[in-house]
């Protein structure tokens, strides 16, 4: 999966925005949209809301845990575990982007978030590569994924991918005959 | 993003090698130190060291991969096959010592490969070169991924050059996802490129091919 890909999910996600015109209600295949009046809080999903920001239509709202102190906690608590902690946002790497490349005008404080998130990652990133150690050391059969977001995943889905499946095939030499019979056509 | 125009056929890895990857098909080609259980008539010509019309029983030479599993029989000894050096007891304790100090590439380079295929072959030690390519894998794993995973916009020659073929492919797809997300990240995969087939391609002068 490529991550341009994880962004499109991501932009189904819903955020606040306050529109400086006034609409009727929408009606899209993926929900009722508005009514939007001026000055009014309404929820739209990411794309809409970057879309009218880009045309200077609207103010978006931060969703609530995009605050430095928040972040800072939740940067503290990921580095004191040894497990995922649960994120505030299952795309909360590709909304951090989305939203302070588009509307870092309306986000107090946009570069201090950036680097909250930014470090958060790296943790992360960290963690799960030291848990796919483990789980290839200990040869496993299975894991929980708890709390990991799919970006994270995707970013090391192919490589563990690839070499489960060459550990795989050195286990099955250790019980010869047990490979026999199943070929693969091309 | 560095996407391939076509799709490789990976390698077998274990036992059953894959017929159409390339990988297995430059595998094959190994040579294995043989020794011969009866008189092979009329084939002295092959063997260059005698002068003999025969090769005779006893004599020990190199054959590829193919060839030894194809004479190899269990029943009616054709040959017997030696295992390569680095399968042998001596290099098995250096792996499960340290798996990382070992240059894979000199030594194989198809270490995984040529020693899941040794295991076609009857010999007591087939359960130890088995588990020991398990725990080569297991051990050198780690290295294979971190490099894998930090070595963004760098020479990575210096990485690889002591990597197996078949960590080699792990490499280029740890790589793939590093880079994907690494560009994403700076708002790259957001813009329209041309085609590497688009890029590459030239029209072929009919003077340029006729002689």
């Amino acid at each position: 999966m490529d991550p341009s890909e994880v962004e499109f999910l991501a932009e189904k996600e819903v955020v606040k925005i306050i529109p400086n015109f006034s609409l009727d209600k929408v009606y899209l295949i993926g929900g009722d949209l508005g009514p939007f009046n001026p000055g009014l809080p309404v929820d739209v999903p990411v794309w809409l809301a970057l879309n009218l920001k880009q045309r200077q239509k609207c103010r978006i709202v931060p969703p609530d845990w995009m605050d430095v102190e928040k972040l800072e906690e939740m940067r503290e608590l990921e580095r004191k575990e040894n497990t995922f902690t649960p994120v505030p946002s299952p795309y909360y790497m590709e909304l951090t982007k989305l939203l302070l490349n588009h509307a870092s005008d309306n986000i107090p404080k946009a570069d201090e978030i950036r680097t909250l998130v930014k470090d958060i990652w790296d943790t992360r990133i960290a963690k799960l590569r030291l848990s796919a150690d483990s789980f290839i050391t200990q040869q496993e059969a299975h894991a929980k994924l708890d709390n990991l977001t799919l970006m994270e995943i995707n970013t090391i889905r192919t490589f563990l991918l690839d070499s489960l499946n060459c550990m795989y095939k050195l286990r099955s030499n250790l019980q010869p005959g047990s490979s026999k019979g199943q070929f693969t056509d091309y | 993003m560095d996407k391939q125009s076509y799709l490789p056929v990976q390698p077998g890895v274990g036992m059953e090698d894959n017929f159409l990857s390339l990988d297995d098909i430059l595998l094959s080609h190994q040579r294995l130190p043989i020794r011969t259980e009866c008189v092979f008539p009329r084939l002295g010509f092959l063997e260059k060291s005698t002068d003999t019309q025969d090769i005779p029983l006893g004599t020990k030479m190199e054959l590829p991969l193919w060839l030894s599993k194809g004479l190899y029989e269990r029943k009616r000894k054709v040959l017997s096959v030696e295992l390569p050096k680095m399968y042998r007891e001596g290099w098995r304790t250096v792996f499960t010592a340290d798996p990382n100090v070992v240059d894979l590439h000199k030594m194989g380079p198809y270490y995984y490969g040529l020693g899941s295929q040794m295991l076609h072959f009857d010999s007591p030690e087939n359960p130890d070169i088995a588990q020991t390519l398990l725990q080569t894998f297991i051990g050198r794993f780690r290295r294979t991924m971190d490099s894998s995973q930090n070595a963004y916009n760098e020479d990575t020659s210096a990485l690889v050059e002591r990597l197996d073929c078949l960590e080699k492919a792990l490499f280029r797809s740890g790589q793939s996802g590093l880079n994907g997300f690494q560009s994403w990240e700076k708002g790259q995969a957001s813009q329209l490129t041309a085609s590497n087939l688009v890029l590459n391609y030239r029209k072929r002068k009919i003077t340029d091919l006729q002689p």
